[in-house]
């Protein structure tokens, strides 16, 4: 039985080296989000966010570009046979949901890490806010990884799997949604970041976390059955 | 044999109602605040409390079919979800008509109870699809269970969630001026909840039933090899 | 029962009535939607049923009729038996 963490690291490992090769997902991610930027930009006629409107407008472009990556997680697996490489592979199934998570993980930093700049230069005033919405956005982001690779993985074996997955996601995120807008909004305040219920915020962000990371951990086993 | 037990449950369903009913109209005192309309709170607060008692209870149902992996436990899941979201529908227009009679507009999202409800009720609306859209039967009803348990762990973190998102607390019913219900107001509730569980049950019961019969009537089918009715082919769960 | 109608208080006729009333409503026709959907369903179950028996009639007729010589003519009786008890029991 190979080692949990040996199958983690190798499929973790497959997948990031995939998508550099092919960058496939990331740029769509990115420059889906940018745009809509740009349509909220004209869409709402303001030329600076702040508050609740920055947070919203963030949070939404952010969650719907995810939602992109989502879709693409595990259509490598169904379309070159990966699904049956893992069930004959001698593997613990929860190092699979774990390396899928993580690399989900991964890709959503990495798109934060080009459209979150983007956004302060095109709606904010200071970069003041950043290193605490950094902070927000990584707990929010592993909470979105757990959900995220347990609908793809269930969506990408039905008809319809590009609208299965939002469509059961969406409602699944409210609460991660309204957790991360609660703390980002008084960061995006027009006198400078605040912190009202920052720490509350941040706690329940990483219950959803925790709880949804458990229930990917139990159920995943079944998922992959045949 | 789903049908056993059917008619004194719905017999007791029946009395149950009737005295609830009679308690509501004949028995509760006026609330203060609020005067007739409070009236809607005796049906619409159990239809809600046992719409979601009815969604955690497929969960559990959920969890049963996976560990064992009999399909029966996966039916009663896929019933229990589907009256709790039929009973859900109940809540959200009895409660929009309760926001209109007491506050002047059709929705309100200033209750945190009833926003959270929409959530969850929005969640659960999805599992249809869901399920639909998976069409090996086996591997159908593991995603539903699966569904399910997800679903059910996120309902106390969206109520929990939304709570804390409302900035204005309205008048919650159960925490009057007097703090708290009156002793006639509290005993019609009950009656009234025990009311509308015995009801939740016994649509259960009924539709597992119905669920039963065409199952062994697919069965006598294919022992006969009797050619197959015409008709779309159903990829709903089954009970045989 | 004369004191209980003294204390039923009288039902304001003012808007607050026609709210509860309607929410009462909702719910009497939401039970009244469902069993009628129910009751499609059960037609459906009775008429396939009756399909069946009659296939399966037919079917055990036909067996009796094609091996045997000994039944070479299903006896009238017979056919009129079946016939009566499924009329009976439609």
């Amino acid at each position: 039985m190979t080692p949990s963490r040996l199958a983690f690291a190798a499929i973790l490992g497959k997948d990031l080296r995939a998508e550099l090769r092919t960058l496939q997902s990331l740029p769509a991610m990115a420059l889906f989000a940018v745009t809509t930027f740009v349509i909220f930009r004209f869409g709402l006629d303001r030329t600076a966010l702040s508050g609740s409107l920055g947070a919203g407008v963030l949070w939404v472009t952010l969650l719907f570009a995810a939602i992109l990556g989502i879709n693409r997680l595990f259509v490598a697996e169904r379309e070159e046979g990966g699904f049956d490489a893992i069930r004959l592979a001698p593997i613990d199934r929860t190092a699979v949901f774990a390396a899928k998570a993580a690399a989900l993980l991964v890709y959503l930093l990495a798109l934060e890490l080009v459209v979150v700049p983007v956004f302060a230069v095109f709606f904010l005033d200071s970069a003041a806010a950043l290193p605490p919405l950094v902070l927000v956005l990584l707990l929010a982001d592993l909470g979105l990884a757990a959900t995220g690779t347990l609908i793809s993985s269930m969506a990408v074996n039905s008809r319809a799997r590009d609208l299965l997955a939002p469509l059961v996601l969406l409602p699944l995120v409210v609460p991660l949604s309204i957790a991360a807008t609660g703390a980002i909004e008084p960061l995006l305040a027009v006198g400078g970041p605040g912190y009202h219920r920052f720490g509350t915020w941040l706690a329940v962000l990483g219950l959803y976390d925790l709880i949804f990371l458990l229930v990917g951990y139990a159920v995943f086993d079944f998922l992959l059955e045949d | 044999m789903y049908g056993k037990g059917l008619r004194p449950l719905s017999i007791a369903t029946v009395a149950a109602l009737v005295v609830s009913l009679s308690l509501v109209f004949f028995y509760a005192p006026l609330d203060a605040d609020q005067g007739f309309i409070q009236k809607i709170f005796y049906l619409h607060v159990p239809l809600a409390i046992v719409a979601l008692i009815g969604f955690v209870i497929g969960g559990v149902f959920a969890i049963l079919h996976l560990r064992s992996g009999d399909s029966r436990w996966d039916a009663y899941s896929y019933v229990s979800i589907h009256m709790s979201v039929i009973f859900g529908v109940a809540v959200l227009i009895t409660g929009s008509i309760w926001a209109k009679a007491s506050w002047g507009h059709w929705w309100v999202w200033d209750e945190p109870t009833l926003v959270s409800f929409l959530i969850v009720f929005l969640m659960y609306a999805t599992y249809y699809p869901f399920r639909y859209a998976i069409e090996d039967r086996e591997r159908q009803a593991r995603y539903a269970s699966v569904f399910a348990i997800t679903a059910g762990a996120f309902v106390p973190l969206n109520f929990m969630a939304v709570r804390m998102a409302q900035s204005l607390v309205h008048p919650r019913v159960f925490a009057t001026t007097n703090g708290g219900l009156p002793g006639s107001m509290m005993l019609t509730f009950l009656v009234s909840l025990l009311a509308i569980g015995l009801l939740w049950v016994t649509l259960v019961k009924f539709e597992l039933t119905a669920k039963s019969a065409s199952g062994q009537l697919k069965r006598l089918r294919r022992a006969l090899d009797a050619p197959a009715p015409g008709g779309r082919s159903r990829v709903a769960p089954e009970v045989s | 029962m004369l004191a209980l109608l003294a204390a039923t208080p009288a039902l304001p006729l003012d808007e607050a009535g026609k709210y509860v009333a309607g929410a009462y409503v909702v719910f009497l026709a939401l039970i009244v939607i469902y069993v009628a959907i129910m009751a499609a369903k059960l037609q459906r179950i009775e008429r396939e049923l009756g399909e069946l028996a009659a296939f399966a009639e037919a079917r055990a007729t036909a067996d009796q009729a094609a091996p045997g010589r000994e039944s070479e003519t299903p006896s009238i009786s017979d056919s009129l038996a079946s016939h009566g008890s499924r009329g009976g029991g439609a």
